[in-house]
């Protein structure tokens, strides 16, 4: 565990410890959706990690034809 | 008497003596005239204030369970602004805050289009001098593109009510009809304002140039009145439901690649916008209370978030996420402040975000419009990347950039830290906040499923963006522009018409050529005929010549139509 934390920082260790929290929080209650295909077990946590990923990976595919240099307007 | 005065009025009028004032009674008498607009609230609902002009009954102050609440935060929010912008020596500001904030309180509590129009450019001339104090080459040319486009957006709602005015002989501010072409012209004029896919780039263009109080002022203001309007008169149009989910989706990617943290905001508050929209489509009580909840709780929580960068930029005199970080250690106060935005516009429980959007996500579910839920969550996950993380990590952490400042103005703090208070209260008191809503509600944010499901999506969502950084994934900030919807009229317009009406001026000018040698050719030509055959007695001019050929073709065209006609 202290090696966890020391290889992946404090606050990062700390948010996965939250996660793993909030997943067996799933486990102990029952959740259920405003669809009936977030009922699935786990299915936010799979959700907001795939979404973050795939944002991110159009937001970086973007960049090749939407980030221009800084003068771009003043020239 | 004074009661009777439109709210907003009084701060619109009173702006007039600001210049007047030494610095501390100015903050003060600000402050004052912004209790004495909220006591006009006190009225109740119904139509206070009305003027004839011209045979039209202009109805200046009509109050109703919508207008009270953005009327409410309308004064919240100014308050907030006369205390963030008190470190500002400069009256020109103070007076175009108060006369911005003044106008958009007015503009809510408008009974009819006419009366609506008049505040909308109100809006737009008096925010235009903040946008200009960024004092910058840019800032004054953003600021020249912004009045244009708001004006532009003052024309169609112009029109729009003149059309209505001839069809109906009424312009009252009710529901209307999208089918109708004033209904089109009015919606226009609204999705403009609303920074609607495509018509968005005035926000990103002209936000982050203004100053760092500007900025706070005009997050506020502007676009939620575009949405008050929306809520009054499209309330449950279907097509809104797929121009806000668009909304919602598609400034997250150019958010993601943004380098400015103030205009990474503005995308944000072009997403959260879009959140708003889909509730007024869906148009039940609950997602019209949904909406209201998310702008009343949005302008709070964005204007904490602009606070924050404002004070940076004030501190730092940059906003750039690429020469940003490290920043925690000398501004503590802002960080912790932002911080409290970020979460709170995450939706995470126990802030405002999460009560307000839980509306909206409920509203979606009970009409089974799964698509646009899952968009819609597809974009919360979104809002933590962006301005859940990205805004305060890449300002006061990230790396060490070697910035050497300190905290924030005194007033700045203040302000920063009652909207976090704010932010905090709506969260833990729902049922409270829920009682200002236009509609009686009975809904409970706080059960399991609910806190449970956002919790896993917006950790798992963290993780990942953890993930991408730790394992340096994740590209590092450039300085850059990122092209958005104004290009079109920033660098293709310009690309593509110049030439192009150049190449039309060449033309004209060849086509002027061959008709001058044309035209004297054949005047030479009706001259020596009617020399030689003596048509007429008299010398005849080259006018009477000219004036014939004209005549002639006439004849032919109304001869060759004749068969057309028949």
């Amino acid at each position: 565990m202290k090696g966890l934390i020391k290889k992946f920082g404090k606050i990062n260790s700390s948010v996965l410890l939250l996660c793993i929290i909030f997943l067996v929080l799933e486990l102990i209650g029952h959740r259920h959706g405003e669809t009936s295909i977030e009922d699935f077990t786990f299915f936010p946590a799979f959700f907001g990690f795939l979404s973050c990923i795939i944002i991110f990976k159009i937001g970086v595919s973007l960049r090749s034809f939407l980030m221009k240099d800084e003068d771009y307007y003043d020239k | 008497m004074i009661s009777n005065f439109p709210p907003g009025f009084i701060m619109i009028i009173g702006a007039l003596l600001i210049p007047f004032l030494p610095h501390i009674i100015r903050q003060i008498y600000m402050m004052i005239l912004v209790l004495i607009s909220a006591y006009s609230l006190t009225l109740g609902f119904g139509i206070h204030s009305t003027i004839n002009l011209m045979d039209f009954d202009f109805i200046l102050f009509q109050s109703d369970s919508l207008t009270l609440p953005f009327a409410i935060i309308f004064h919240i929010a100014a308050a907030l602004n006369v205390i963030y912008g008190a470190h500002e020596k400069q009256w020109k500001q103070h007076v175009s805050i108060m006369s911005y904030s003044g106008a958009a309180i007015a503009a809510v509590h408008a009974g009819d289009l006419f009366t609506l129009f008049v505040w909308w450019e109100a809006t737009a001339f008096t925010s235009v001098f903040l946008i200009l104090a960024g004092n910058t080459y840019r800032s004054y040319r953003s600021a020249f593109r912004y009045i244009l486009i708001q004006v532009t957006s003052g024309m169609f709602l112009l029109a729009g009510a003149i059309i209505l005015l001839i069809n109906d002989g009424s312009a009252l501010l009710t529901k209307f009809d999208i089918n109708s072409l004033y209904g089109q012209l009015i919606f226009i004029a609204f999705g403009i304002k609303a920074a609607f896919p495509l018509l968005n780039g005035w926000l990103q263009d002209s936000y982050p140039e203004a100053s760092e109080i500007g900025t706070v002022a005009l997050s506020t203001f502007t676009t939620k009145l575009a949405i008050f309007c929306f809520a009054k008169c499209f309330a449950g149009t279907e097509l809104l439901i797929v121009i806000g989910a668009i909304m919602t989706f598609y400034p997250i990617f150019f958010a993601v690649i943004e380098n400015d943290l103030r205009r990474v905001l503005t995308y944000s508050l072009n997403n959260q916008l879009g959140f708003m929209i889909v509730a007024i489509g869906i148009g039940t009580e609950l997602a019209i209370n949904g909406a209201v909840a998310h702008a009343f709780a949005h302008i709070l929580y964005k204007g904490l978030l602009f606070m924050g960068m404002g004070a940076v930029l004030l501190r730092v005199g940059t906003c750039k996420a690429s020469e940003l970080g490290g920043l925690f250690k000398y501004m503590p106060i802002t960080a912790v402040c932002t911080i409290i935005g970020a979460i709170s516009i995450s939706a995470f429980p126990l802030f405002s975000g999460f009560v307000a959007k839980s509306l909206i996500m409920s509203a979606l579910g009970k009409e089974g419009l799964v698509l646009v839920y899952f968009m819609l969550l597809f974009a919360s996950a979104g809002v933590l990347h962006h301005s859940g993380i990205k805004i305060p990590f890449f300002a006061f952490f990230a790396h060490e950039s070697g910035i050497k400042t300190k905290e924030a103005p005194l007033n700045m703090i203040i302000a920063m830290v009652i909207a976090s208070a704010l932010c905090i209260l709506i969260g833990i008191f729902p049922s409270t906040f829920y009682q200002i809503l236009p509609y009686e509600i009975n809904y409970q944010p706080y059960d399991f499923s609910h806190v449970v499901g956002q919790l896993q999506l917006l950790t798992f969502a963290a993780f990942a963006f953890i993930c991408l950084w730790h394992f340096k994934i994740y590209p590092p900030e450039l300085n850059s522009t990122v092209l958005n919807s104004d290009w079109v009229y920033r660098k293709m317009m310009p690309g593509v018409l110049i030439p192009l009406l150049k190449l039309v001026e060449r033309m004209n000018q060849k086509f002027e050529e061959v008709i001058m040698i044309s035209f004297s050719k054949t005047k030479i030509l009706l001259s020596n005929t009617m020399l030689k055959n003596k048509v007429f007695d008299r010398e005849v001019g080259s006018d009477t010549l000219i004036v014939i050929q004209i005549f002639t073709v006439f004849l032919i065209l109304i001869f060759i139509g004749q068969f057309f006609y028949k």
